[in-house]
Parts: structure tokens; sequence; C-alpha cells
């Protein structure tokens, strides 16, 4: 039989490609199903990781960096046994833990430093129902809330999955969730009311 | 229950999910949603977080992922590398510390049998007749005795970097 005529990049990288790999170098899902996955689920990757943080460049490096560790760190057979659903959700939780530890570090830019354009634009599409723009209330939430507020209305998770995801335990989603909503549901019916007092 | 909060939540969640919500709905619920904070609330946040959802994934840079996948590859590799690599440096660092103990260990039985080292070393010139090598090699270098010292240094460094080096390899 004959053998298929190898990409740019597996000639650039001959030695990956090689029959004989040993076994630990597979990754859980050929380079196809792989991409499949990756469009099916990296704009809403991005969305969450982009809204959450405020910073869309950081949200390009997080994302990048969350497929690779998602394809390092996954086992085939959880993958095949518990399906993309699981695997969304997997990819979800890592890139959770990259937005934690970015706001571990001490040089990372707090809320306050992000430009107000980015959440602003998302209420473009949005100016005829002011109260549904939701970047300038983002912007005065703790990370962790906008996190958890993302992942329940924007995602549609449970807080049982939202537990899952964040690591935090499923009484204190639920507690921390309340009190969330009950905050941006306050920014968003003051900045209906200050929008509709502006001539 | 939490305080404040309505015992239709669950059900008003669960139509915004599926999104019934608001042309799906019973006219009883809509008029529940208007008159309860907690429901109305949930609607706006809701209503809010999936228009920006909407509106952020259609803005998403989209990258190939096939470089993705071969960068994953390469790491999922490097990091097999590095793991069989742990138990060499391991063995390496064992040998180091046998052979230094037993060259104590050895030093210090020829000192309980009687060995003066200071001698020894007083000793040492005469007893590989460095004079000797000195007097032959001397007239060779032109009286650049000081070009001998750094190059034996030199010497020194290079082979010790290649050793590390080949090891490395290994
Ligand atoms: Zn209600």
């Amino acid at each position: 039989m004959r053998k298929p005529l190898p990409t740019p990049l597996e000639s650039v990288l001959p030695i990956l490609v090689a029959g004989d790999e040993p076994r630990v170098a597979q990754l859980p899902m050929d380079n196809d199903a792989f991409a499949g996955f990756y469009e099916r689920s990296a704009r809403f990757l991005w969305a969450y990781l982009a809204r959450v943080s405020g910073d869309p460049a950081l949200a390009d490096d997080l994302m990048q960096e969350s497929y690779v560790r998602f394809l390092c760190a996954a086992r085939p057979e959880s993958l095949a046994s518990q399906g993309e659903v699981a695997g969304r959700k997997y990819l979800f939780r890592i890139g959770t833990n990259l937005l934690r530890d970015h706001w571990r570090r001490p040089q990372s830019a707090s809320i306050e430093e992000i430009p107000e354009e980015f959440f602003a634009a998302a209420g473009d599409e949005g100016q005829s129902d002011s109260r549904a723009m939701l970047g300038p209330a983002m912007k005065l939430l703790r990370p962790r809330d906008r996190q958890l507020l993302w992942l329940v209305y924007a995602e549609g998770y449970s807080h049982r999955e939202i537990a899952e995801i964040t690591g935090l335990a499923s009484a204190s989603v639920r507690l921390l969730l309340f009190r969330a909503r009950r905050k941006i549901a306050a920014l968003l019916h003051a900045q209906a009311t200050n929008q509709g007092r502006r001539p | 229950m939490i305080l404040g909060s309505c015992v239709r939540e669950k059900e008003v969640s669960e139509l915004l999910r599926q999104g019934h919500w608001p042309h799906a709905c019973t006219a009883e619920l809509h008029a529940h949603v208007d008159g309860c904070r907690a429901c109305r609330d949930l609607v706006l946040v809701a209503a809010s977080f999936q228009k920006a959802r909407a509106q952020a994934a259609g803005a998403a840079p989209l990258q190939s992922p096939g470089l993705l996948w071969w960068r994953a590859q390469l790491r999922r590799r490097n990091t097999a590398i590095e793991r069989a690599a742990r138990p060499l440096l391991g063995a390496q660092i064992f040998a180091f510390v046998v052979t230094l103990m037993a060259g104590a260990a050895i030093l210090g039985w020829q000192v309980r049998q009687g060995f003066h080292f200071t001698t020894w070393l007083a000793e040492l010139p005469r007893a590989i007749h460095l004079q000797a090598l000195l007097t032959d090699l001397l007239p060779h270098l032109g009286g650049g005795l000081w070009l001998l010292v750094p190059a034996l240094g030199a010497l020194a460094l290079v082979g010790t970097l290649a050793a590390f080096v080949a090891s490395e390899k290994q």
C-alpha cells in the first residue's frame, strides 16, 4: 500500500511521526479529531477567557496553553468513554486554573487597568436594550464572581459541574453565585436607570 | 433555600437553558416573573450573559488546530524524555558520592597506618621527576612558562565540558 505523503509539518518533525513512537508520546486524539473538537469548542473557551479576564490578548495565550495542556494531560480512554461534553468541561477547568494562576502572579494587571473599550464593545449590538450591556457591570465584579456567573449563565453549567471546574465546594458555589447574581443584577438595573436619565 | 431566592427559579433556569424563554412559556409563568424580583433578576442576568457569549464567540480569533496538536505532541515527548533522564542523573550523583566516600575511607585508613599527608605532598615533585620534566620542556616553550598554566587550565575545562555534554546526550 502506498504511504501517504507527509504534510509540511511532518517533514519538519519527521521523528514525531515515526511509526515506532513510544506509547508515552501518543496524544488522546488524532489530528483530525482534535481539529473537529477545536472548531466546536474554541470560540466559547475564548469568550470565557476574554470576558472573564477582560484581556483579549491574554485570552489568546491562555486558550493556546489550555488546548496544549488538554492534549498532554487527557487520557484517550477517558475521552472515549465520557465523550465531548466531559472533554469540554475538562478544557474549561484547565482554562479556569490558568486564569487563577494568572491572577495570583503579582505582575498581572488588575481589572482596573483593563481598557474600558473592551468591556464596552460587548454592548455595540445591544444598544437598544441597555440593561443587557454586560461589560461595564462585569468590570465592577470580583474575578471569581465573573467566572462563576459566566459558567452558569453563559455556559449553562450546573452548580455541581461548576464545583468540579473551579475546585470549590458545591455549597459555596451556590452561595457565591447567589450573591454575585444579586450584585450584577443591581448593577444592570442601575445602568439602565442611568441610561434612561441621559438625554 | 437561600433567603431571597424563589422556588420557581429552577423552572425558569431550565427554560432559559433550553432557549424556551420567553416564547415557549405559559402566561402564568410570565406573570410570576414580572412580579418576582428573584426570577426577574435571573432572566435579566441570563439574557445578558448569553448575549455576551454570542458576541464574544463571534469575535474569537481561531488558530490552526494542527499547530496546537504538534505543540502538544512535542511537549509530551519532551516530558517523557525528561522523565527517562531523571534516574540517569540520580545514578550519576550516586556514583559520585560513592567515589568520594571510598576516597575518604582509603585516606582515613592510610592516615591510621602512619601515612603523613604533608610529607607525601612535599615529596611528590621529586617522586614524579618534575624538575627533569620542566628542564626538558622550558627551552621548547621559549621562556613562555606562563602559557603552560592557562593552557592546562583550558584543557581541563574543555575536558569537563565534553564529559558534561556527553552525559547530557546520553
Ligand atoms: Zn420567582
